[in-house]
């Protein structure tokens, strides 16, 4: 056995302790003192039950219902980003983040929801800020399911460029889902002994990878191919009816996608007895050593988004989750307890990445680093498995995880863009694949440009700063009804202060290449884009073309974003005022108002 | 005549673990699907009341006696139709 304290064993305690603390401690006192959570009152589920959106539902359905909605890309990878400035920062976040920040967000977005009677963000958003904001935040979600799709895209890509095998196994799955869906609603085929079949097959598919690995012959080019061809099945997942694609190929990518991160739990929590050691440096490092991505603030608060907090998971617990909860003293585990469970997922990720070699992460590029973690955690307990296999079946979880969300995404996409399109001049835009081409072409155009490192962080700071405007809604309510406000307007300043500076820092970046350009320094144009852009060097007018565009997209995100978090701001005064105006000893921690159903 | 019914046992903890343990798997695999085919079947319903009953919006779509040859399997479905069609939803209840 090794030196305890070199093993990432007690940081793994040490976590699920500061965890249990959040949600036993700070996320009770919270519930009693600050929402006044109430198991006799009538939540929307028993108010306007109807049996398809509106039902009561046990916590644990729920909270397993949550938990997967809210899991995906981002905690396995925004570690990769975050240990850049050493682990610990990247640790601190995640426990910090989420202790104060993120259950808060998931659990006050459901709670807020369902005090306003199970609406969602958008009704919320108008009824606080008016017509403008909702349109705001309308545009800001388009911007924002846009860059999503750009980064999933890009790294399915790569993953399927650095893992052969992973491209027939991912079509397995798909083929099989495919299959179980007919089975199940054609066939009238027991459940069980669908998923039976299910499984086998994606057990040979994973078989049938590791014998037929598929590589592309086209260099530079290979990226963009694998993109296209992930962006049209994507288009067949967002135009298809959902029980006949996305319904069944999500069910049967969950085994292997949560078999997988227990793997790597179970790996971390015995790295004692399988002489495992951190490989990584703690940091802090103020700036990033490789000097590519910039300061530590804000920066990491960007980079790793889900798993420390993400403004994903607030549309997620405001949209279905808060219509079937059955009574709100259940708002805590499920919303709460969901997101501190993947604060666990992201701790898993990262302790992946710290038993690995510093040179795993010279250029920020090798995104196949998590996979080759996951088999150093795993291979002393799967021993009889080759590292082959473990290779195609940890690729094929990142490939599953960004699969299935961007397909719900794409999805998203289409049906924003109806609403926004619609019944507009430009109703073109609105048609069903019209849009899904534009929610695919766009993406995929920034997928094969841009360095996903790059897009990532757009990515987190869009989200970051929709976690930071739904943090403020959840204030702005708390203000009207007179409850303390200084746990989420804390939070909510910061996140968005920190995610506005973070699209600043990443829009000056991108700005700063063209301006190196204009004085003949081209290294800066290559550094933002990747082959074969980045490689030949008749597409370099090209390089300088894509960091414009993003400028400009950097640019129309703050502006959004800025507006957005005024007029969020603005109202909160208001509210603040008013109540004030009503009760003034109320407002300075007396009785509250009492709130309506 | 004494009430035959006897109240319901206490679940022991065990029964409690399982239920929470088969709740939880549910959720993870198959919740978001099953409403996701309720929804899909709301629509649906949707379709089928508009053509069929929608001469109550005062839109005659199919003559009044087929009308009224489904009127009475359509009744009591009516109050919750209503409910649900006329809710008003907005793109961010898409979202999952």
């Amino acid at each position: 056995m090794v030196d305890i304290l070199a093993t990432p064993f007690l940081w793994v305690v040490a976590t699920i302790a500061l965890y249990v603390v959040a949600y036993w401690g700070y996320g009770k006192w919270i519930d009693r003192n600050v929402w006044r959570s109430d198991a006799k009152k009538a939540t929307p589920a028993h108010m306007y039950m109807d049996g398809v959106e509106y039902f009561p539902v046990s916590r644990y359905v729920l909270w397993g219902y949550q938990f997967k909605s809210v899991a995906a890309l981002g905690p396995i990878l925004g570690p990769f980003i975050g240990i850049t400035f050493g682990w610990l920062p990247a640790l601190l976040w995640i426990i910090g983040g989420n202790f104060f920040i993120g259950w808060l967000q998931d659990y006050g977005s459901m709670m807020l929801s369902v005090r306003k009677e199970g609406r969602s963000f958008g009704p919320i958003t108008y009824e606080f800020t008016g017509a403008k904001g909702r349109t705001n935040l309308l545009a800001f979600v388009l911007f924002y399911l846009i860059i999503i799709s750009a980064t999933f895209i890009a790294l399915i890509a790569s993953f399927w460029n650095a893992f052969p095998g992973t491209f027939v196994a991912t079509l397995g799955i798909l083929l099989a889902g495919l299959l179980c869906g007919q089975l199940l609603y054609r066939i009238k085929m027991n459940v069980f002994a669908v998923t039976g079949i299910g499984l086998a097959l994606v057990v040979l598919s994973i078989y049938l990878g590791v014998l037929f690995p598929i590589s592309l012959p086209w260099g530079a080019w290979n990226l963009p191919v694998w993109a296209f061809i992930c962006a049209i099945i994507l288009y067949a997942a967002a135009v298809l009816p959902t029980p006949m694609f996305i319904q069944p190929t999500n069910y049967l990518a969950f085994y292997p996608a949560y078999a997988a991160i227990i793997l790597i739990l179970v790996g971390a929590v015995i790295t004692p007895f399988t002489n495992t050691t951190i490989q990584m440096p703690a940091g802090p490092f103020l700036f990033d050593p490789q000097g590519i991505l910039g300061p530590i603030w804000p920066i990491l608060f960007v980079a790793i988004a889900c798993g420390a907090i993400s403004g994903w998971h607030s549309l997620v617990s405001s949209s279905s989750s808060s219509k079937q909860l059955d009574i709100e003293t259940d708002a805590l585990p499920v919303g709460g307890g969901a997101m501190l469970s993947e604060g666990l997922l992201a701790l898993a990720s990262l302790i992946a990445y710290m038993v690995l070699a510093p040179s795993f992460f010279v250029g920020r590029t090798n995104v196949t680093a998590w996979v080759q973690g996951a088999v150093v955690l795993t291979t002393p307990m799967l021993g009889g498995l080759t590292a082959a296999v473990l290779r195609t079946f940890f690729g094929l979880v990142l490939i599953i995880y960004a699969l299935t969300v961007q397909a719900l995404v794409t999805r998203f996409f289409r049906l924003v863009a109806g609403e926004t399109w619609g019944e507009s001049r430009f109703r073109a835009l609105g048609n069903k694949h019209v849009s899904t081409v534009v929610g695919l072409g766009v993406p995929w155009g920034f997928a094969v440009s841009g360095s996903w490192w790059a897009l990532w962080l757009y990515f987190g700071g869009a989200n970051q700063l929709l976690a930071g405007l739904a943090i403020m809604l959840i204030t702005i309510h708390l203000a009207r009804v007179r409850a303390p406000t200084r746990y989420s307007l804390i939070p909510g300043v910061f996140m968005v202060v920190t995610t506005l500076s973070a699209l600043v820092w990443q829009t000056g970046t991108f700005l700063y290449s063209v301006w190196a350009y204009i004085q003949k320094d081209n290294t800066w144009v290559l550094r933002n884009v990747r082959g074969p852009i980045a490689t030949d060097p008749n597409l370099l007018i090209v390089a300088v073309a894509i960091n414009g565009i993003f400028v400009v997209v950097g640019a129309v995100l703050f502006a959004v974003g800025v507006s957005m978090a005024i007029r969020l701001f603005r109202s909160y005064s208001r509210s603040v005022a008013e109540a004030r105006g009503k009760a003034p000893a109320a407002a300075d921690g007396g009785t509250r108002e009492e709130e309506s159903p | 005549m004494a009430d035959s019914k006897e109240p319901a046992k206490p679940k022991s903890r065990g029964r409690k673990v399982k239920e929470g343990v088969k709740g939880v798997f549910y959720g993870m695999a198959a919740h978001g699907h099953v409403t996701a085919a309720l929804r899909t079947r709301m629509y649906l319903e949707h379709l089928f009341m508009f053509i069929t009953l929608g001469d109550m919006l005062g839109v005659p779509v199919i003559p009044p006696y087929y009308s009224l040859r489904i009127l009475p399997y359509a009744v009591p479905n009516i109050k919750s139709w209503k409910q649900r069609v006329f809710r008003e939803r907005d793109f961010t209840d898409q979202v999952f």
